[in-house]
Order: structure tokens, then C-alpha cells, then sequence
């Protein structure tokens, strides 16, 4: 739209371009002024694995190089470590040759799939981060920061959860915790040797959490719906029983602001369950659906106590306060399949939330939700209406409900998102193989 | 958006090879198609099945007959003793996984059709407490050898004696949700399908579930019925998708090394 001033002839032409931009920034500055959010959710980048994708991404710095990795396993036995930018770091591909009749009775199709997230910790104590995963073959692998084998184990079935790295008995040396799919828990040390495996009577699918009061316990669930609390000689301390599978994985949270420690675990019976340390119910929350992964505990209206926000296969998200009772939900077109990210994404100092659906979309919620007036009917509605009120005048006026801000679109059915603090974007997994980054801007 | 060919194409169909039968149901199955063979003891539904298989083979197809329970010795002596001709149809036994690969070359090095019997009861007695661990193990086994006789050698017909049988050996968890998987997989690998159920005497129902009748695309009802001293066969097509089908009883008589449907078996209502 350059006027050149000395041409006294030439007439002002405004594009269709220009008034949109313009219309756009007084949108914007308007919904400064009103508080209103602003912005959109964009793909910063995506990468194709070239392979299916079960499991969300894990982002960490595993080379001490102050920046982080991105890191997530395929079906097709790939481990991926990408840099910010999406640049292939490297990759392990976890072949294990197996025997011919062997591979017969197998699933070839995901034979070697790594179908949780990898873990990252140092566990031999070198000063640096190694990256732990476990394959459908039953193997355990661990490799330093430059995806060199330091050791692998076998075990007795499928790994279908994320591997706990966890110091147990406080000696310096991080035991590698992981249930499996021949029914055990296992408990290998910072070498790869088995220090013990507890029996749970069906095979363990969900990853396990730690309670540490006193001292540290192993809280996991397993498919004939029992939740267990073992202690780190792999005895039982408490048991919960639900009424189906329990694939997720605890979530280890003191609810109410106080010493309490409350263990917080949804099932496939369609309930979130809150147990004490004792494993005594505090309260459980029906939804609709299969809850499979793991609850966020987060102070989402600053009330210094933990709500707490979970996915389920009825297609919502539900936000419940300590109590128990429904802040808010808000409802996907699929199941919503993932752990939750409560965080600020927009940088305007209040949380997010933000899960991924398997609707294909990622969607960035309001943490508090938003009052939703009911249906108030004016003066006329109300002369016209035979009987009495009293509902009108002594029922809530309206409810909080889940109040979407911002949705991206991906590929495909989303298994899993991960936060990145350094640059504030969401990294998400999909079942195609593509993952995308997606970062909120301001215009 | 799905691009639906709305063309009345002609489906290619396999013929049950039953004399007035495949008249009546356009000719046979509709190729691709899965066709529950349902009936109880001694209605000869292994026979129908393997008649089916032995016919395409000799047409040069690949065609792979699956049995849990019966041995390849005991089926073929059996078909040898209704007169099929065992040394056309180009036999190949796998009796031992470890030998796979090598039955599946021997069979593309042949060229053209073939018949190929897995002895899974065999099979399940070489290595008898080995592998029983988790519940999908023999499942697995059955769809990895269909699948590789697919991709290596284009296998075109399958049949597996019989679903009751995978049942005790794979314990289904929650059947609706795992059954409609062994379909789709078998939909996906493009075979056409016969799976044998064995049902009882008296029984309404075709299946063990009853979700296999609502998830295969035909059903073939076998029965006895006792008329006066004798014991009648019968066959009668309960659902043929894509097909205008008589679904009326006919008996059903091997004679003269083939089957044929007469129609009038049934008892007449007076």
C-alpha cells in the first residue's frame, strides 16, 4: 500500500489484504483491552517416524547440553531422540533376533513395538542420563546419551508401561521398576540384575508410581483390576480391588495441602479411584468410560489445594476438586486417552489445560472453565407458566463448564503430548508416526 | 471423501461344489467373503470344507486347510476314502513351524496350485507345555502361518477346523472385541474364508458367541434329522451377503465322489 506522495495522480488503493490485516489488529488490540485470550495454536515443525506411535513423547535433556531432547519409541522398535528443531539426534532400533517357531506364536506385527514412553534418569551413576525403554518382545534396554547399549534384559513377557527409575532403597543405586505382561513386577538394579519380581496374578500393564511416606512404596495396577502398594522388598502392603483392567499409571499427590499423601488412579471400570496411604477409599468418580492414563494433580484456582484432571473413554476431560466434586468437563468427539499438561502455554500467568483427543485434535482448555447461565425465563415466560418457582429462585443459576480456548488439528488419532518449557510448545504423538510441535502465538 | 464405486460389477464367487446348491446361491461365494460352516458331529463339514478347497486347488489356486484337532493322516485318509484323489491336488503337510519357510518354497517352486494341510494338533504335541503362557500364542501361530503362505505363495482359500477348537486353545478374553479382529484380519488379508463351528444337535444358535454369525458374511447350516429309521443330511444357506440366495432346506448327499443338494428333503408339512 506504498503511496508515493509526489504522484498527485495516483489515487489510494487499499487491498482486501490490508483491511483484514487491519481489522485483525483491532480484533486483537480489543481483546487485549477486554482480557479476552488471544492467538492460535501453530505447527513449529512435525516429523514423520515412518512407523506407528503408541505412547506420548518424553522431553528431557539427556546430554547435559542445556538443551532438551524430544524422545519416543515406534512400533516398529525404533527409539527416536530429536533435538528442538525436529533433527534426528540419533535412533536405536531394538532388533532381537528371535527364533523361528518362536516368532510364530508372536504378534509380528508389534513384535518389537515400544509401546510406553521411555524413562530418563542416570542409573549407573555416571553423572549423565541414560534412556531406559521396554519392548512387546519383553526386553529391557538401556543406553547411554549417545544411544550406545550399556546393558538389556530379558524378561518373561510383553513391557507395555513406561520403566520407573527410582532409588528404593536409598543407596545411590536407582532401581529400574516395571510390570510385565507374564503377571510380574520386576525390580532389576542399576546393572541390568534382577533383584526381585513380585507376582500379581495377571499380567501388569500400567507403569508404576512411587508413595514415599516413611518409606518408599510401588503403587501399580494390574488387568484383574487389583491396585497394588508393595513395599521395596516386594511385599504386599495393601491392595485395592476395581472392577476391570487398570492400565494407568498412579498419580502420588497431597491433595489437600497438608502431610496427607492421597494415590489417585483411574480403571477401565469406568471410575477414578482416590485411595489414602493405607489404600482406604476417600472418595471414586464415575465417568462413562474407560479411564486409561494417568491423572494430573495441579492447583488449577490457586485454592492451594490439588484438582485434579483426567481423560476418559466417554470422550471428556473432567476437572474434580480434591473432593471429589465436578469443576468442570469438557467433551471431545473420541476418547481422550492421554495425560493431561496443566501449564502456561500462553505466558499470560494463568494455567492451561491441554489434552490430546483421539478425535486427531489437541485442545487447550481454560483451567477454571467458564459460568454457563442457564436458561432464565423473562417476565413473560414466567407469567405464561403455570404452578410455582421455587426451582427458579433456589437452584444454581448456571454451571461451570469446560471452556475450550484454542484446538489444533493432526494427522491422526493422538496417543500422547508433552510440554516443553523452553520455548512454552506442545510436542504430540499420533498413531500415524507423525509427530507435530504446535506453540501458541499471540497473532 | 470415500470414493464409492456405484458400478453393478459381476462379484467373482467359489463354488461350494454342491450340485444344486451353487445354482441357488449364484453360483457360490462371493470371493474375499467369510462363510461360517456351522453344524454338529458327523453333518460332514470338514468334507464340505475341504471339497471346496480340494476343487480350487486343482483350478491352480493355493488353498490352506487348518485343522486344531485332527490329524493330517486321519483327514486324508478320510478324503481318500471318499474318492478324493489326493496325488493331483499337489498335497503339502506342515506338521513342523521350524519347516515352514521350507514347505512355502517347495510349494512356489512347484508352481500353481496346491493344497496345504497344517497339522496344528501336530503341531500342539511337539511342543506340548512350551508355549501355552499367554492366551493369544495360538492365535498368533495360526494368523503368522496364513499370513506368510499369503505374502510368499498368494494364498487364496483358507479354512480352519475349527473355531470351537481355537476357542479352548485360545481363551478369549472378551470375544466380541477379539473376534471382530480375526475377522478383519482375515477380510484384510483377502482370503476367502471358511470357518467350521460345531454346534449342537438341537441348537437355534451356529456358533459358540453368536457374534460370529453377525460378523461373518454367510452361514451353511448342516443338521441330521431323523425321519422315520433314517437320518436325513441337510444344508440349508442361513445368510449369503451380496448374494440372492434360496434359503430353503435342501438334503445334502455325497454320491459318486461329489456332493449334491436335492431339494424336497425336508419333511413335508401335512
Amino acid at each position: 500500500m506504498a503511496i508515493d506522495k509526489k504522484d498527485k495522480n495516483q489515487k489510494l488503493f487499499i487491498s482486501p489484504n490490508s483491511i483484514f490485516y487491519l481489522m485483525s489488529k483491532i480484533t486483537f488490540a480489543f481483546k487485549r483491552l477486554t482480557k479476552k485470550r488471544v492467538g492460535r495454536l501453530d505447527k513449529k515443525w512435525d516429523f514423520d517416524a515412518q512407523s506407528a506411535i503408541s505412547s506420548a513423547p518424553l522431553v528431557a535433556d539427556i546430554d547435559g547440553d542445556n538443551k532438551k531432547e524430544i524422545i519416543f519409541g515406534t512400533k516398529k522398535g525404533r527409539l527416536y531422540v530429536l533435538d528442538m528443531s525436529a533433527g534426528i539426534k540419533w535412533f536405536y532400533d531394538s532388533v532381537e533376533k528371535v527364533d523361528e517357531v518362536e516368532l510364530m506364536f508372536l504378534d509380528v506385527e508389534n513384535v518389537g513395538s515400544i509401546e510406553a514412553p521411555p524413562n530418563v534418569g542416570d542409573i549407573n551413576g555416571d553423572g549423565k542420563h541414560e534412556v531406559v525403554f521396554g519392548t512387546e518382545l519383553g526386553m529391557v534396554y538401556v543406553l547411554d546419551d549417545k544411544g550406545k547399549l550399556v546393558w538389556k534384559y530379558k524378561a518373561g513377557g510383553p513391557i507395555r508401561g513406561q520403566i520407573l527409575l527410582y532409588d528404593l532403597y536409598g543407596d545411590d543405586d536407582v532401581k529400574v521398576i516395571f510390570g510385565c505382561g507374564d503377571k510380574k513386577l520386576y525390580v532389576l538394579n542399576s546393572k541390568g540384575k534382577l533383584v526381585w519380581k513380585f507376582d500379581a496374578g495377571s499380567p501388569v500393564q500400567s507403569t508404576p508410581g512411587i508413595l514415599h511416606k516413611d518409606e518408599p512404596k510401588i503403587i501399580f495396577g494390574a488387568d484383574n483390576g487389583s491396585i497394588f502398594c508393595i513395599n521395596k522388598k516386594g511385599d504386599t502392603v495393601w491392595k485395592y480391588k476395581t472392577k476391570d483392567k487398570v492400565f494407568a499409571q498412579p498419580s502420588v499427590g497431597k491433595l489437600f495441602n497438608d502431610d496427607r499423601l492421597f494415590v489417585v488412579i483411574g480403571s477401565s471400570d469406568h471410575y477414578l479411584y482416590v485411595l489414602d496411604d493405607a489404600g482406604e477409599l476417600l472418595w471414586n468418580y464415575k465417568t462413562q468410560g474407560a479411564i486409561l492414563a494417568k491423572a494430573c494433580l495441579a492447583d488449577l484456582n490457586n485454592d492451594k489445594k490439588l484438582e485434579i484432571v483426567f481423560g476418559s473413554c466417554d470422550n471428556n476431560v473432567y476437572a474434580l476438586t480434591s473432593y471429589g466434586d465436578k469443576l468442570w468437563s469438557y467433551e471431545t468427539d473420541f476418547w481422550v486417552a492421554s495425560e493431561p499438561i496443566v501449564e502456561d502455554i500462553d505466558g499470560d500467568g494463568k494455567k492451561e489445560v491441554v489434552i490430546g483427543s483421539y478425535d486427531h485434535n489437541v485442545y487447550v482448555l481454560d483451567s477454571e472453565g467458564s459460568y454457563v447461565l442457564d436458561y432464565v425465563p423473562g417476565l413473560s415466560g414466567v407469567m405464561h407458566q403455570a404452578g410455582h418457582y421455587t426451582d427458579i429462585i433456589t437452584q444454581e443459576p448456571g454451571k461451570v463448564a469446560g471452556k475450550k480456548i484454542w484446538q489444533f488439528r493432526t494427522d491422526g488419532v493422538i496417543v500422547g503430548c508433552a510440554y516443553i518449557p523452553d520455548d512454552k510448545s506442545i510436542v504430540v504423538s499420533t498413531k500415524p508416526g507423525k509427530v507435530d510441535d504446535v506453540v501458541h502465538r499471540k497473532e | 471423501m470415500i470414493n464409492i464405486d456405484s458400478g453393478n460389477k459381476e462379484l467373482k464367487r467359489i463354488p461350494l461344489y454342491i450340485q444344486g446348491l451353487d445354482e441357488n446361491i449364484q453360483g457360490g461365494v462371493p470371493e474375499g467373503h467369510i462363510t461360517l460352516i456351522s453344524g454338529s458331529a458327523g453333518t460332514m463339514k470338514s468334507s464340505l470344507a475341504f471339497n471346496v478347497l480340494y476343487h480350487e486347488a486343482l483350478k491352480g489356486k493355493i488353498c490352506v486347510y487348518c485343522s486344531l484337532e485332527q490329524s493330517y493322516k486321519s483327514l486324508i485318509k478320510q478324503m481318500i476314502n471318499m474318492n478324493f484323489d489326493m496325488t493331483k491336488a499337489s498335497l503339502v503337510i506342515i506338521n513342523d513351524l521350524a519347516e515352514l519357510r521350507t514347505v512355502i518354497s517347495k510349494l512356489k517352486s512347484k508352481g500353481g496350485g496346491g493344497l496345504v494341510m497344517v497339522d496344528m494338533g501336530c503341531i500342539r504335541k511337539e511342543i506340548k507345555d512350551v508355549k501355552t503362557a499367554d492366551n493369544k500364542s495360538w492365535l498368533n501361530v495360526i494368523k503368522n502361518v496364513i499370513k506368510r503362505i499369503k505374502e510368499e505363495a498368494n494364498c487364496n482359500l483358507f479354512c480352519l477346523d475349527s473355531l470351537s477348537a481355537l476357542y479352548v486353545l485360545s481363551r478369549f478374553e472378551n470375544p466380541r472385541i477379539e473376534l471382530f479382529y480375526l475377522f478383519e484380519f482375515l477380510r484384510d488379508l483377502d482370503v476367502t474364508s471358511f470357518l467350521i463351528s460345531e454346534s449342537q444337535p438341537q441348537s437355534s444358535r451356529y456358533s459358540e458367541f453368536e457374534i460370529e454369525e453377525f460378523l461373518c458374511d454367510a452361514i451353511i447350516h448342516l443338521r441330521l434329522t431323523p425321519f422315520r429309521r433314517n437320518v436325513v443330511r441337510e444344508i440349508s444357506v442361513v445368510k449369503m451377503r451380496s448374494t440372492a440366495c434360496n434359503n430353503d432346506i435342501f438334503s445334502l448327499e455325497f454320491k459318486h465322489s461329489r456332493f449334491q443338494a436335492m431339494y424336497g428333503g425336508q419333511n413335508p408339512l401335512l
